[in-house]
């Protein structure tokens, strides 16, 4: 932080000019507007999983007037919100390991060595990293049914572990290049192999890097949904996204109905979101940029 | 960098699994959509070799032309005026420092971490002409004769679908820019305000230069973001009224799946991906060869 | 230390995460909680077909009247065949319609599932190989009797896919359709009105209700469904012979005629003049029938499939009559006929369980369960009368246009992807960007091409 505490409380940055109550004022109600527009629309959909039909009639914005917590039942049992709920959370955990554990060998292997092909690595590698889901699912959707995989888990959790560790490898290599070159040459001394210097040297250094690309990991995966739409059409192996956008099909005038099925999906991950939105926004001002 | 005593395969002992993974689930298919692309084929029946006939048809068919013009005008949405904006927020607060901008940060991601199903239902609701806020807002304030119905006019779906990417995006820009402006030199802002620089000046010379990196990567990543949407058309709009929101990603799909249009639908793809990398080596490239003159 | 124990390591860490990753894969059914096998204790199955098994169905009965119909159809069936599980799940027609014909190509898609008929959906499934010609099963349950050789026709194709109206059956329908015109009584009265006689009557009173203030037609286009009211007022125009071979591919017609412009200008003149709700284009079927349920709204244009809902909200304020004919007592098609087809997946390995649950589910006790529920059935039963007014209304015109021979078709029916073509162009022709005259030659580019691949 390169600001510092002044005698009045207010947090200025040094050498700015001085910062007067128009700029107070006017910076506030930009910040508050935006906050506003970006949060007004979640928060309102959570509202109104809450009410009934009639307070809607009453009025948008407002609180219920009684909390329904029967909305919650109801969209659990018809919408099967639970079985979506669980399914999403059986391919996530494994795809969050497997794609850590998997980008931090590569990542690894990509930064401390230098070898023949490893540009072309790289580049494949990018390729995945860029190209549209489209360019991918065809293909594997045939694939998937030529090895009667249609329809379970493991087509939802491979190939997102597969796009995971495109972008994964790059972040860990990043990580890694970043990483003090006497430490690696410490443990070259101790005469630690590579496994070692990965294991007690680099990996406890890593942690903020690997918890910012699980969470990553962690949100693209509960929020896929082309995979899930293709690959699966069992409802008892659907994830959420797709549950959710089929039960609008299903109840499209049912609007509280809809809005507790969106407050379902959503919760999860903005709880994700709020316990780790320190490493994230850290980790993605620093690594992407870096990238 | 190899050390002594290490052998010449340990990279690849590392990189094995990953690859491993990726390769059969990501490239190889990648690959197979190129193939595929060169074929006729129902997803049954034997393939038929057609050279570059669906590379022709997609050319010449309006509604591949159609969807891919749409997704171009999606980049105003999805890219362009979310960094004109977060500039805008970044340039006005960054720099008085105003406690409370953490959380003003937060608060503006959390769309981002968002599945776009949930954010479809959302503003299908707002969007709404028969029960939803919006239009009943307007009749409120006495403006009835603006209510429209958003999703399903002609003019306006487009620009409705793109809103709501405005409202998704505005956040990741925001939050690379507000991180990119902190790590400005103080000092180029006083000696620009000593040369008697006005506002619009040291943002021109100071801001938006010192923003390079940031505004390259959140271009790449919006423009990529604006090629890709899928989940939004899928629960929204289904690529209407007629085509005005059908979209390259929807399109595919359709092909792909619906219509059993496999060879096709590959070319559709190939085409996609194509745009999509050229896109992003072109603002690479530009940001390089602008670099290099600066320097 | 020496390289060699390391890279055992290395190995020995791949090989656990290939097992793992694989292990998820290998578990084959992932369907936990749904018991494939009997629960130990229970008793032994009484009827002989009754073995342990669980039947995936897919429906798109998700409307309120019919859903409890279905899981009481369901448990009923569950009952009479000890072991046996029914596996439901429904979604709506048009995610039916996005997912069904990918489903039926997977080893774990739908035992059973409801298909849409005509080319888009059953033909294409057909055509594809993915679906059990019903033959030997509609003789064993008496299909060809339940249901007249017309309507049995509309789940029919050749085994090739290609033609359609012919061959063998491929589904089996639970609930009867008839499109046409649902009022509301109270305000048609308080108008003045009388349900229509003629098309023309039926478009001053139109300009009528707009003038008093009053919604003319409750609608909503976001689903596409323009698409039945254009095909109402197309078959009002049309004869019999010129439908019958459009929708089966017979005879090289051409969708480029004087009545499907008028038809479609028609649509548009009811669009300017103000005669649908405010807003369609933005409107879901689903707020549409909200909003005529509530009394916005003098006549909803759409198909007997909501009948029951709004039996169950408020049927006695709700009438119902046939589009009506140009010219008084005249002849005039009308859309309809069954509702979708339950169909049995090719390579099912269920198919002698599948076809008795068919049987079931459109068998005498659902047409009763169905009367009960407001609903139309698909063919006459003991106990399928309907029991209020809107109800025999509905059943009244279903009769009707039977016995005359009336009963018309979807004309989304012809060809593969004449619904896209058909929703997207109507969209176009509302909003003013295509013609009558292009919408109409478009739609018959499409169709010919498709008939050329039937060559």
């Amino acid at each position: 932080m390169t600001g510092r505490v002044s005698a009045s409380g207010v947090r200025i940055r040094r050498d700015a000019p001085r910062v007067t109550w128009l700029q107070l004022v006017g910076g506030y109600l930009v910040l508050g507007t935006f906050a506003a527009v970006a949060l007004l629309p979640i928060l309102t959909i959570w509202l109104t999983g809450f009410k009934t039909n009639a307070d809607l009639v009453e009025s948008f914005f407002g609180l219920p007037r009684a909390w329904h917590w029967e909305n919650v039942a109801a969209a659990w049992d018809r919408g099967r919100f639970g079985t979506f709920l669980a399914n999403s959370l059986i391919v996530v955990v494994p795809v969050v390991l497997g794609a850590l554990v998997l980008s931090t060998l590569a990542g690894y292997g990509l930064a401390r060595w230098r070898f023949r092909g490893q540009q072309l690595v790289l580049f494949v590698l990018l390729l995945g990293l860029m190209a549209p889901m489209e360019a991918v699912i065809i293909p594997l959707y045939y694939d998937m049914r030529a090895i009667g995989l249609l329809n379970t888990y493991a087509a939802l959790i491979l190939p997102q572990v597969g796009l995971s560790v495109a972008f994964g490898s790059w972040w860990m290599r990043a990580f890694f290049l970043s990483a003090p070159g006497e430490l690696l040459d410490a443990a070259a001394v101790d005469g630690a192999g590579p496994v070692a210097a990965l294991r007690h040297v680099l990996l406890p250094l890593a942690r903020p890097a690997l918890l910012t690309l699980g969470v990553l990991v962690f949100t693209w995966t509960w929020n896929e949904f082309l995979l899930a739409l293709v690959l699966v059409s069992d409802d008892a192996v659907r994830t959420l996204p797709v549950g959710l956008a089929f039960f609008v099909g299903q109840y499209s005038a049912d609007v509280p109905l809809l809005a507790m099925g969106a407050t379902i999906v959503s919760l999860p991950i903005v709880l994700v979101f709020l316990v780790f939105q320190g490493s994230l926004i850290r980790g993605i001002v620093g690594g992407a940029v870096r990238g | 960098m190899r050390r002594p005593g290490e052998r010449r395969w340990w990279p690849w002992a590392f990189l094995a699994p990953g690859l491993l993974v990726y390769g059969a689930f990501v490239f190889l298919p990648i690959l197979d959509t190129l193939r595929y692309s060169f074929f006729r084929w129902d997803g049954l029946t034997p393939p038929v070799p057609v050279g570059l006939d669906n590379y022709l048809r997609a050319l010449g068919d309006p509604i591949f032309l159609k969807s891919a013009a749409n997704n171009l005008l999606l980049t105003f949405w999805f890219s362009l005026l979310p960094i004109a904006l977060g500039l805008l927020v970044t340039s006005l607060i960054a720099r008085s420092g105003l406690p409370g901008t953490r959380i003003f940060r937060s608060a503006v991601y959390l769309p981002q971490v968002l599945s776009l199903v949930v954010v479809a239902v959302v503003w299908r609701w707002l969007y709404s002409p028969a029960f939803g806020p919006l239009n009943q807002l307007l009749e409120g304030l006495g403006l009835g004769q603006l209510a429209r119905p958003w999703l399903g006019d002609f003019e306006l779906a487009l620009p409705a679908v793109g809103v709501i990417g405005t409202w998704y995006e505005f956040g990741f820009v925001t939050v690379l820019m507000l991180a990119g402006i902190q790590k400005i030199d103080e000092s180029l802002y006083e000696a620009a305000r000593l040369d008697g620089a006005s506002a619009w000046q040291q943002f021109r010379h100071v801001t938006l230069p010192g923003l390079r990196n940031e505004i390259t990567v959140a271009l790449v990543f919006t423009l990529i973001a604006a090629f890709r949407v899928f989940d939004l058309i899928f629960v929204l709009t289904r690529g209407g009224p007629g085509e005005q929101t059908s979209v390259l990603s929807y399109l595919i799909y359709r092909s792909a799946f619906q219509r059993n249009e496999v060879g096709y639908a590959a070319a559709m793809a190939v085409l996609l991906t194509l745009i999509v990398l050229a896109i992003s080596a072109l603002i690479v490239r530009r940001r390089e060869a602008a670099a290099e003159a600066a320097a | 230390m020496a390289a060699a124990p390391r890279s055992t390591v290395v190995i020995v860490l791949i090989g656990a995460l290939v097992a793992t990753a694989c292990g998820f894969g290998a578990s084959g059914s992932p369907t936990p909680g749904s018991p494939s096998v009997t629960p130990q204790g229970s008793p032994p199955s009484g009827s002989p077909s009754a073995a342990p098994a669980t039947l995936l169905v897919w429906d798109q009965e998700v409307r309120n009247a019919i859903t409890p119909v279905l899981d009481q159809l369901n448990d009923e069936f569950e009952a009479a065949h000890p072991g046996v599980t029914i596996e439901r799940q429904s979604k709506s027609f048009e995610d039916l319609k996005a997912t069904v014909k990918l489903a039926l190509q997977d080893a774990n898609g739908p035992d059973v599932t409801q298909i849409n008929q005509g080319r888009p959906d059953m033909g294409a499934a057909v055509q594809a190989g993915s679906l059990l010609a019903l033959d030997d099963y509609a003789a064993r349950y008496g299909w060809d009797k339940r249901w007249g050789p017309a309507v049995n026709a509309r789940n029919s194709f050749s085994d090739d896919g290609k033609q359609f109206g012919t061959g063998s059956l491929y589904g089996a329908s639970l609930t009867g359709e008839i499109v046409g015109l649902f009022y509301n009584k109270e305000k048609l009265t308080a108008l003045g009105l009388q349900p229509p006689a003629t098309f023309a009557e039926f478009e001053q009173q139109l300009a009528m209700i707009k003038g008093k203030g009053e919604v003319p037609i409750a609608f909503g286009n976001t689903g596409g469904d323009a698409i039945q009211i254009y095909g109402s007022i197309l078959e009002t125009l049309v004869d019999r012979a010129w439908l019958d071979d459009f929708i089966f591919g017979r005879g090289g017609r051409s969708f480029d005629t004087p009545e499907t412009r008028l038809a479609a200008e028609k649509l548009l003149e009811f669009s300017e003049k103000g005669y649908f709700t405010r807003g369609y284009e933005g409107i879901s079927y689903d707020d549409a029938w909200k909003l005529f349920a509530g009394g916005k709204g003098v006549y909803f244009w759409t198909g007997s499939w909501i009948g029951g809902d709004l039996v169950q909200t408020a049927g006695e304020k709700f009438g119902f009559l046939r589009t009506p004919p140009q010219q008084a007592g005249g002849s005039v098609l009308t859309i309809g006929g069954v509702g979708l087809p339950f169909a049995i997946r090719k390579t099912s390995t269920k198919a002698d369980l599948a076809a008795e649950y068919i049987d079931w589910v459109t068998g005498d006790r659902a047409m009763e369960l169905l009367a009960k529920a407001g609903v139309l059935p698909s063919h006459g039963a003991p106990g399928a009368e309907g029991t209020g007014a809107l109800q025999n209304e509905m059943a009244a015109a279903f009769a009707e246009a039977n016995s005359k021979d009336e009963v018309g078709h979807y004309i989304d029916w012809a060809g593969p992807t004449l619904y896209d073509a058909i929703t997207a162009g109507l969209a176009k022709v509302l909003a003013k960007r295509q013609t009558s005259g292009d919408f109409v030659k478009a739609i018959d580019a499409d169709y010919q091409a498709f008939l050329k691949t039937l060559e």
